[in-house]
């Protein structure tokens, strides 16, 4: 099991209180591919920002990779991202001033377990997998979107995570480009065997998922 | 996983964003650039006119003169401007810890008379070896001898411009006459220059035995000249009022007041100016990291969503500053260095009131060092609160807020 999530519970306190998730009770293994699915305010990316830890003000448990996320402390858990998890977002978010290659090396640059080189050969390899490799000098801004979203993919990537987390990663892409990407996911849900959470209101997604949560109202519809 | 901020990751990032907006950066340097340069310049002028009038002026004067108080006399010359009793003075005066050295002078009006022109003044009666702790008048020569060709009684020292009013110099005879109608031939011995034409102008030395000599009144004296060991300290002026009557006492300030108040004026001016170019500086810092911190929200929070903590987003933009900082500060230095050589081989062509060939300039270390540790520190102040500002960027709302 990579993610275990138990009863939480989750409330808005501005402009006035109020709860938006209502006892989520979710857990995710490896090799699958778990989407969220839902109208926009149902809560499916509040949720999906609680079991990514950027969000830590709920009620209830969450483990991943056997750690319990509150106890750790906000640098802890800054940390514990960087090893643990990898992010996919709908608008992509490369760093402009940085090249391709550089932005895909940045978190593994963070967790500096591996020399320079040894990152930049993986970094590329990943880039490979993704089908930017020859992208990899240039500047990230010059990339259409579908491209910034596959080397966005490989940046998830860098530091082999078990967790990937994307948030509508096909939401700002034509269709085509949003099947590449999701075939991208899936199959690195498979071959690496990761846990992979997508948060989406695209259909496609939804029926082609290992298992498909649906979030209505800030419950979870099985 | 390192938890020191100071890594080449983080560096190599804030090195980054520097390059992408070169423009902004330059600006930004060359703003801390001329805060520290000013600085240097200003404050080693300034400081430098202030010990060249203090050494012109403290050099050439007492710290504290002794007289008579001429209100509780009936003559203005003659017996009456005679301090008396000041043996008792001299005794109190051996005393006192603060004095460095005192001396007595016997002073009177006179006319100086050469071949062409005449000059209404005073004239200082002195000890020669009393005197010469009093003033360092060797340094001040321009022409002749000191204190010491005074032992022959009928010597005169001048200063240059009295002398180029009288169309003298060393070995021309000049007539004194003395207020009750004596008079001698001076031979000019000496001639020398302060640089300070309220000196040059109208200072004499002569025996004070040649005075007394004319006035009939042996071991007469008029006035006692002190220095002080510690200038500031003129407390014993005030001892010497309660203690003794008849007497007037005048202090340096008292004397130099224009000086006084124009170092305080220099001083505050170079402060404040430096302090207000630096601020600018430190403002145009400010508001580009500022802006930059506004606009790269989206990236601070990608940053910290893959694995950048709050310290290493501080240091990622407060690196930015602190490098512009530097930069600015070690060239300002430079340009300080150059601009202060500059400024010191330029010829003066001042009026009558100081006598000096190029601009007086200090060249201290310290104010140099001082320089830089100013531009550095605004500009690590200035990047400080934008540097927090970003650390705080919350990825959710950041996400979230599309």
């Amino acid at each position: 099991m990579i993610l275990e999530a138990k009863h939480i519970n989750k409330y808005f306190t501005e402009p006035e209180r109020h709860q938006v998730l209502h006892d989520v009770s979710l857990s995710i293994s490896e090799g699958e591919l778990v989407s969220v699915f839902g109208e926009s305010g149902s809560g499916k990316s509040t949720l999906l920002y609680i079991l990514s830890t950027l969000d830590t003000d709920f009620y209830g448990d969450l483990t991943i990779y056997n750690q319990e996320i509150k106890g750790l402390t906000a640098t802890g858990l800054t940390d514990f991202r960087n090893k643990h998890i990898g992010f996919v977002y709908q608008f992509h978010y490369l760093l402009p001033e940085f090249n391709v290659l550089q932005n895909v090396m940045l978190p593994a640059m963070k967790l500096s377990l591996k020399s320079k080189k040894e990152i930049e050969s993986d970094a590329l390899s990943l880039l490979e997998e993704v089908g930017m490799k020859s992208f990899a000098k240039r500047p990230a801004y010059q990339l259409s979107g579908g491209q910034q979203q596959r080397v966005a993919i490989a940046r998830a990537l860098i530091n082999n995570p078990s967790l990937i987390v994307a948030d509508e990663p096909t939401g700002n892409l034509d269709q085509k480009n949003s099947e590449l990407i999701f075939e991208l996911l899936k199959e690195i849900t498979g071959s690496k065997n990761k846990a992979v959470v997508i948060a989406t209101h695209n259909s496609k997604i939804y029926h082609n998922s290992d298992r498909s949560i649906e979030m209505i109202d800030g419950v979870v519809r099985l | 996983m390192s938890k020191t901020v100071y890594t080449k990751t983080n560096t190599f990032i804030a090195l980054q964003y520097l390059f992408a907006r070169k423009k902004q950066s330059f600006l930004a340097m060359i703003g801390v650039l001329l805060g520290v340069t000013t600085f240097i310049v200003m404050i080693n002028f300034m400081t430098g006119v202030n010990d060249f009038l203090d050494d012109a002026v403290f050099s050439g004067s007492p710290d504290i003169i002794i007289g008579k108080d001429v209100k509780k006399s009936n003559s203005l010359l003659g017996q009456g401007s005679f301090l008396e009793n000041y043996d008792k003075i001299d005794l109190f005066l051996e005393e006192q810890q603060n004095i460095k050295a005192f001396a007595h002078q016997t002073i009177s009006p006179a006319i100086l008379i050469s071949n062409s022109k005449q000059f209404p003044g005073s004239i200082n009666g002195v000890f020669a070896d009393e005197e010469r702790l009093m003033v360092d008048l060797e340094r001040r020569l321009i022409a002749g001898e000191g204190f010491q060709s005074l032992s022959k009684e009928n010597t005169i020292l001048i200063g240059i411009s009295l002398a180029k009013r009288l169309d003298v110099s060393v070995g021309d005879s000049i007539n004194m006459i003395l207020p009750n109608g004596k008079n001698k031939r001076l031979i000019v011995a000496g001639i020398f220059s302060f640089g300070i034409t309220t000196i040059d102008n109208v200072r004499t030395y002569v025996s004070a035995k040649t005075i007394q000599n004319l006035l009939g009144y042996t071991n007469k004296i008029t006035n006692i000249h002190i220095k002080l060991k510690d200038r500031n300290n003129v407390d014993v002026k005030n001892d010497l009022i309660q203690k003794f009557d008849g007497i007037t006492t005048e202090d340096w300030k008292d004397s130099n007041k224009t000086i006084v108040i124009g170092n305080k004026v220099r001083d505050i001016l170079t402060w404040s100016v430096s302090f207000a170019l630096l601020l600018v500086a430190g403002f145009g810092i400010y508001n580009i990291l500022n802006i930059t911190v506004i606009q790269k929200r989206k990236d601070i929070a990608v940053l910290k969503t893959i694995g950048y903590s709050s310290n290493d987003i501080v240091f990622i933009f407060l690196i930015q500053s602190i490098i512009i900082g530097v930069l600015g500060a070690f060239f300002g230095v430079l340009l300080g260095y150059g601009m202060c050589y500059v400024i010191s081989t330029t010829p003066l062509d001042t009026s009558d009131f100081i006598i000096v060939e190029t601009y007086p300039i200090n060249f201290k270390l310290w104010f140099y060092i001082l320089g830089f540790l100013f531009g550095v520190l605004t500009t690590i102040f200035a990047g400080y609160f934008p540097s927090r500002k970003a650390s705080k960027v919350d990825p959710v709302t950041i996400i979230r807020g599309i």
